[in-house]
């Protein structure tokens, strides 16, 4: 009876098959400037060498929920070891394309 | 998988360690990801006779340099000489092992290609070592807690006891909880190994993304039990506020343990009025006080009762350290922690060391059978908390009827959702801004009334130009965010107004924190006209 019980971790990061062409490079980086646009600081435009965490007005959560709905938005899980190599958002939205791109 | 098969792999795991010519006693660090691997990893080192030293993740964009120099830090603390991470985390476990006693490291596949060698396994018994736990000290100068097999079997049973969560034969878990925190490895894993219950586990970072799925997690699996801090509460009661909680059904928990942070009243209200709808019943709420000191768990409040509110005068708390109860606007919320466990005691003593009755703040000690003997290779950091048989919590509180009711800390510990930072690492890593030096910065947190806590670093540095004043002020906010991953509030103060040192000449966070909630510091302090001549004298 005892060893009946188990253990199970749920991964709910399941890539999700779709045959949607690839979105073209500049539409990952508009998406991604779109939703840090409220962290602005100054006048300055947001770019691709923007440095996220640097340049912007945005805490560590907001971030996390940014990269949460990229996530969604292209059907896609951007593991923990690509995120702690993103700097910039030109950084971000290769690791988005590798992602749509081996899906 | 079944603990069966679990137990299957682990075996191997562990004839691969002493077919690896790994000995009794060897180091075994392993990245905390809430993977399979982990659990082979961490049981098959308890069969080879090696102690597993679990490790957090990487946390966030751009933190790969800081993961890396921390890792390097824990593999040094802990003299780890063989390390296994997920496939995604062995390059960087690679490089922090360069230059150490590290003699295997990499990812699974690495450790399949050991020899299983077809001996005797070597479990651990009684008396003997069980894991170090990395969650006290700060991160520079990590402090692996060094867990017993006997004071984890006495922390487990205390908490499955009718003064704990009492153990039902139906019970299930379900957790997001990182395993590299007790409250997870103890709490979660090690609990359901030794009650041999069924768990059903999600990574951290896919709760911080989907909150709810935790929760219909729960709903789907029948759950009974489940741990988060306060924060945990609350992410899952803001999402809630944008997505539909139809077909939830919360009615199986019976056990909702909050414990890790200091617990927000307003925030179990809003969890409550959020998912009572669905079922959730008020009562599963269960407060929890603990610390890896002592395994985990130190009290529990009385289970199937909900939380206990204390309300207290905010004046004779901070004034006469007195918890008066009080009503209306001068008042503060605390929840109520609980008894503590069987077999263990607790003192509340005032700043002589004397134990100090009801109602009266003072500094936690505890004693009981799930004490540390210390910090794995630290005898002074040991010594230091560890006094005459009891540990120095380092926590305040008071007697309420017998329960702990926990008000703070007397540490300078800065705790914010979830994770402890500690202040001298803001500070240092502030004071390598230019033109700063050591001393000049001075951290600690705030509380706010829901017991939420923010981060204010006061810096001794006034530039002149109100630019370059500005310019200081964001690359120093800059700083911290990159240090803890956290924003605070930055406030210069000019170098006449001083930061306040101890009688022996040693920083006071305490005292500068008064002199902020007072107003001192406002606008760069005050310049009485005496101070301003003082300082135009100086050379």
């Amino acid at each position: 009876m005892r060893s009946a019980h188990k253990f199970k971790v749920y991964d709910f990061t399941d890539p999700v098959t779709s045959d949607t062409d690839l979105p073209p490079r500049e539409q990952v980086v508009a998406e991604i400037v779109q939703r840090l646009e409220p962290f602005r600081v100054d006048a300055r435009p947001i770019t691709g060498a923007t440095v996220i965490t640097k340049d912007l007005n945005i805490d560590s959560l907001a971030v996390m929920d940014m990269v949460m709905e990229l996530e969604d938005r292209f059907d896609i899980s951007i593991p923990l070891n690509d995120v702690a190599e993103i700097h910039t958002v030109d950084e971000l939205a290769e690791a988005v394309l590798r992602k749509v791109g081996g899906r | 998988m079944s603990w069966r098969d679990a137990r299957e792999q682990a075996h191997v795991f562990a004839r691969r360690l002493i077919g690896g010519g790994f000995s009794v006693g060897d180091r075994l660090l392993i990245t905390a990801d809430t993977w399979p691997g982990f659990v082979t990893a961490f049981f098959g080192a308890q069969y080879a006779g090696l102690l597993p030293v679990p490790v957090s993740l990487p946390a966030g964009l751009g933190a790969r340099e800081a993961y890396i120099a921390q890792l390097r830090r824990q593999l040094a603390a802990s003299g780890a000489v063989v390390a296994l991470a997920t496939d995604s985390l062995a390059g960087y476990v690679a490089t922090a092992a360069e230059g150490t006693s590290v003699r295997l490291v990499g990812a699974m596949a690495a450790f399949e290609a050991l020899p299983e060698k077809a001996a005797d396994l070597r479990p651990l018994g009684p008396g003997e070592r069980c894991y170090l736990q990395f969650s006290s000290g700060s991160t520079r100068f990590p402090l692996g807690v060094d867990i017993r097999q006997d004071q984890l079997m006495a922390n487990i049973d205390a908490s499955f006891s009718e003064r704990g969560i009492d153990l039902r034969a139906d019970d299930r878990a379900v957790s997001w909880l990182p395993w590299y925190h007790d409250m997870g490895l103890v709490g979660i894993l090690l609990a359901a190994v030794c009650s041999q219950r069924s768990i059903d586990v999600m990574s951290p970072a896919d709760f911080a993304r989907r909150p709810l799925q935790w929760l219909a997690l729960a709903a789907r699996q029948r759950a009974t039990i489940t741990y988060s801090p306060s924060f945990g509460y609350d992410l899952a009661a803001r999402r809630a506020q944008r997505q539909s909680l139809e077909g939830l059904d919360l009615s199986s928990l019976r056990a909702a343990g909050i414990g890790g942070d200091m617990i927000q009243a307003p925030v179990l209200r809003r969890f409550i009025d959020t998912f009572a709808p669905a079922g959730f019943d008020a009562r599963a709420f269960l407060p929890c006080y603990g610390m890896a000191e002592m395994c985990v768990a130190l009290s529990f409040s009385t289970i199937n009762t909900g939380f206990a509110l204390d309300i207290v005068d905010r004046g004779q708390l901070t004034d006469r350290h007195v918890a008066a109860p009080a009503s209306g606007t001068n008042a503060r919320e605390f929840v109520v922690c609980g008894k503590p466990l069987p077999g263990h005691s607790v003192e509340i003593r005032d700043d002589a060391g004397k134990p100090v009755g009801e109602r009266r703040v003072g500094r936690i000690f505890a004693r009981g059978p799930s004490m540390m003997p210390g910090y794995f290779g630290e005898p002074e950091a040991s010594a230091a908390v560890l006094k005459d048989g009891w540990l120095d919590t380092g926590d305040l509180g008071y007697w309420r009827d017998g329960e702990i009711v926990v008000t703070g800390r007397a540490k300078d510990l800065i705790i914010v959702n979830g994770r402890n930072i500690w202040p001298q690492d803001i500070e240092w890593a502030v004071e390598t801004i230019t033109p700063l030096r050591r001393g000049d910065a001075c951290a600690f947190s705030l509380q706010d009334d829901d017991g939420a806590e923010r981060i204010v670093v006061v810096v001794q540095a006034w530039p002149a130009d109100a630019a370059e004043r500005e310019a200081l002020r964001a690359a120093i906010a800059q700083m911290v965010k990159e240090t803890v991953g956290v924003d605070g509030t930055v406030q210069l103060i000019r170098p006449s107004v001083g930061l306040p040192l101890t009688s022996s000449g040693k920083l006071s966070r305490s005292r500068a924190r008064t002199n902020w909630l007072a107003g001192v510091y406002k606008d760069g302090g005050q310049r009485p006209d005496v101070v301003a001549v003082e300082a135009a004298a100086r050379p």
